[in-house]
């Protein structure tokens, strides 16, 4: 069924970190063959080669590092999925569920009554909390979502709403989300942070 | 200068030959330097016995052999005697503007159109803080060679891990000047996690919290195998045990009625003031006594208390950036194994119980804190010039800021979010405005606000040769890396025509190639020695660099990854750079290494790839823990 999927054996992220294409990731493994990889090829390796190998292993370990990175963050690792079938998230999608915009507009207008409550801080704690579950749930569907996707199993003609498409679609969606969720622990912690501060 | 070690072109040196390397701690008042001595590091002693090196510089002229300075405890005995021309806590000016560094500063400045950086007048001349730093370094540099009997390699020195490009930049300009050949730049606290790592061997989650005499840092690492890994880092590049003296000089000077003094007077102050903290560390109560001139003098009882009272704002300053650490390396307390201080200040025994308090767990100060920074950078010197004595340690450090780009409108969009792990490289594409634009100026900062005006002006890059096309075709794609050292450099081209625009770098607060080539020039280091024989001599170097590697690269890749024609290719081009080595032409050594690189680029790059293969293979989950 990943016929629509780019670089399916290729050089992607996951094999350049000895891991299988999936949405669920080994952590323990993926710190260990990280360490490994950076053991062979950091520059600290090259401090006494020539200059090309020097330049090529700042490169080839800023690529490992991005790689990390894109693995270790749940947000990351689905958009670059969606990249491998040529999905790509934009800011102004228009494909936004209605309801998911209320309950945006809701979260934020929460987030800004903050200061006016009689406290702050453990008001700022339940919405925090609020985020985080939302965020829990939205990996899980996220995880499922990929599975499929990427499991070799066509689609019997009953299952229809399990097409690629289909289910490209959702998992583009539940990214969006995602990234509004994030975007919102983010400015959580920070209030949060200036909250603390003024203690 | 040190040069590195080289054999005649043709030989490789012997594979085991120990070579010598040394770490820095280039401290804002004081600097040390270590090496190691059969497996253990160990700073080394000036010829009195002393280790610490006050980083005090004091100016006394200036002939065709370039500054005379007295450098370290003679030039700190001086200061009060001869305060405009006796610079102390130069680091607290790397890297930074006038606007920076004017408060609190006894010294003239001075600046011109020529260039960014501000100048300290003195009866040398004036002098910038990278020269200022370069004589420190000379000194140190001067007595390992005497201590350890031999030309250095090369020297890592640390750097505060909240260090903007600016500063780091003229810290490894300084060691440009002071002719120190820099292996690599690593932050303060990673070097002193690598002190005490190896020494206990902990696996885990350390913190570590360095507050020196004009610096604080603030890291969070995790410890596994002999990897370092830093997960945050926070801190505030304008604070230290420095701010503690003058919150003391300035209660002095109210409490004895003493308005505009100086600066003489000033810095007999300032030093009473630092006399009196180091005193409260150990005892209750100290007596000020400062001599005011004419045979007067103005004393006065201070108790612990009292200054604990006036500090104590200053510490809770400190802990800010701790919490954003947590929650930058997403831990809790319960997840720290240990907490290290660093730093003199970590003497002050308010800023123990503070940092106790807040971590909760009681701090661990077993290494000397002046003396874990140099140890630590002593042991990576000598992992990096390759005499494998920790082969298996590894650094994997964070840039501390986040990298932004000047929009519409004066924001700063983010590149390079803070606590990355460098080495890193982002690209990001960019088109022209109006039509026929061959032009385009970029203007990049560092700094977590979103207002340019909030964030650090870092250079401003100007590409040009962007072929002529219609508003909004081109796309030039700009390559942002930070480096291994913590540096940026950008590379630009246009994606459409494949065109190479050329970038011209304005540093905002830096030192521009054409005045370090100059002060080179000028500086005693050089004054006898031909550049262009230096010049030479380096690229013969780099020859030799490039004939070693390759033909330990044949040796041991050369069947599995190349063709026999390729082969041949490749020994013919090293007999033909080995050949060229031997004469004096700098340019034709160097055109033939870029030919040579140019042939074996493919090669290195499969390399690295096996290598990465290598590191991957037999890998199961059975065999990780």
């Amino acid at each position: 069924m990943s016929n629509n999927l780019k670089n399916s054996t290729a050089d992607n992220y996951f094999s350049l970190l000895g891991l299988a294409l999936s949405f669920d990731v080994d952590k323990t493994l993926l710190n260990h063959n990280y360490h490994e990889i950076q053991k062979s090829i950091h520059p600290d390796k090259f401090a006494n080669a020539s200059d090309l190998e020097r330049r090529l292993s700042v490169q080839k370990a800023a690529q490992i590092n991005d790689a990390l990175e894109t693995l270790k963050n749940p947000l990351r690792r689905s958009i670059y999925l969606l990249s491998l079938y040529d999905v790509e998230l934009s800011d102004n999608d228009t494909s936004i569920d209605p309801a998911f915009l209320m309950e945006q507009m809701e979260l934020r207008e929460n987030l800004s009554e903050v200061d006016s409550k009689d406290d702050p801080l453990g008001e700022l704690d339940d919405i925090l909390d609020d985020v985080n579950s939302r965020i829990k749930q939205a990996i899980t569907l996220l995880a499922d979502l990929f599975e499929k996707l990427l499991s070799d199993q066509e689609p019997t003609a009953d299952h229809k709403e399990e097409s690629e498409g289909h289910l490209l679609k959702e998992a583009k969606a539940l990214t969006l989300k995602m990234q509004f969720l994030n975007r919102l622990q983010e400015e959580c912690l920070n209030k949060e942070e200036d909250l603390a501060d003024q203690f | 200068m040190a040069l590195l070690q080289i054999s005649e072109p043709g030989q490789t040196t012997a594979p085991h030959q120990h070579k010598l390397a040394v770490g820095i701690d280039l401290g804002t008042t004081n600097s040390l330097v270590a090496s190691l001595k059969s497996g253990l590091a160990e700073t080394i002693a000036d010829e009195n016995g002393r280790h610490l090196l006050p980083s005090v510089v004091q100016f006394q002229g200036k002939n065709d052999q370039g500054y005379q300075t007295d450098v370290g405890h003679h030039a700190q005995q001086n200061a009060s005697r001869d305060p405009m021309n006796t610079i102390v806590s130069v680091k607290r000016y790397m890297g930074r503007g006038l606007e920076d560094i004017k408060k609190h500063s006894i010294y003239e400045f001075v600046t011109d159109e020529a260039s960014v950086v501000p100048r300290i007048r003195t009866i040398a001349g004036d002098v910038s803080a990278v020269e200022v730093s370069a004589e420190i370094l000379k000194t140190l540099k001067q007595r390992s060679e005497d201590a350890l009997g031999g030309d250095l390699t090369g020297a890592v020195i640390t750097v505060p891990a909240y260090f903007d490009d600016a500063q780091r930049q003229a810290t490894k300009d300084a060691a440009k000047l002071a002719g120190l050949k820099v292996l690599r730049l690593i932050n303060e606290p990673t070097a002193a996690a690598v002190a005490y790592g190896l020494d206990t061997g902990s696996e885990g989650i350390h913190v570590i919290y360095d507050l020196g005499g004009g610096t604080f840092d603030i890291s969070i690492l995790k410890l596994t195998k002999g990897v370092f890994e830093v997960l945050s880092t926070a801190g505030d590049s304008a604070l230290g045990g420095d701010d503690l003296d003058h919150l003391l000089t300035d209660w002095i000077m109210d409490q004895a009625a003493i308005n505009e003094p100086a600066p003489g007077l000033l810095r007999r102050i300032l030093d009473a003031a630092r006399q009196a903290k180091e005193d409260l560390s150990q005892y209750q109560t100290s007596m000020l006594d400062i001599d005011l001139g004419d045979d007067k003098s103005w004393t006065m009882e201070l108790s612990r208390q009292q200054f604990e009272k006036m500090i104590k704002p200053l510490i809770r300053k400190t802990l800010v950036p701790c919490r954003r650490a947590l929650r930058d390396a997403g831990i809790e307390s319960d997840d720290i194994q240990d907490v290290v201080m660093v730093g003199g200040s970590t003497r002050v025994p308010l800023v123990r119980q503070m940092v106790g308090e807040f971590f909760a767990i009681e701090p661990l100060v077993e290494i000397d804190p002046d003396k874990v920074v140099a140890i630590g950078a002593a042991r990576q010197a000598d992992v990096l010039v390759g005499n494998k004595s920790d082969e298996d340690m590894l650094l994997l450090d964070v840039t501390p800021l986040s990298l932004g780009l000047e929009t519409m409108g004066g924001l700063a969009e983010k590149v390079i979010h803070r606590n990355t792990t460098i080495p890193v490289a982002r690209a990001q594409e960019f088109t022209t405005f109006k039509d026929g634009q061959t032009a385009m100026a970029i203007h990049v900062v560092q700094g977590e606000r979103e207002l340019i005006s909030d964030c650090r002006s870092l250079a401003r890059f100007e590409l040009r040769g962007i072929p002529p096309m219609v508003a909004g075709a081109a796309r030039i794609r700009v390559t942002f890396q930070i480096d291994a050292d913590g540096l940026l450099s950008v590379a630009a081209s246009e994606e459409t025509s494949g065109v190479q625009s050329s970038i011209q770098v304005k540093p905002s607060y830096g030192l521009t190639d054409t005045e370090i080539e100059t002060m080179l020039k000028d500086s005693f280091s050089y004054a006898q020695d031909d550049i262009d024989a230096r010049k030479l001599r380096e690229e013969q170097v780099e020859a030799s660099r490039v004939v070693e590697a390759l033909n330990a690269a044949l040796i041991e890749d050369g069947e599995k990854l190349l063709s026999f024609e390729q082969r041949t290719e490749i020994r013919q081009a090293i007999d033909e750079l080995v050949e060229i080595a031997q004469q004096s032409n700098q340019r034709a050594i160097k055109l033939k290494i870029e030919a040579v690189d140019k042939i074996t680029a493919e090669f290195a790059q499969r390399r690295m790839d096996a290598s990465i293969n290598k590191a991957l293979a037999g890998q199961s989950v059975d065999d990780i823990e």
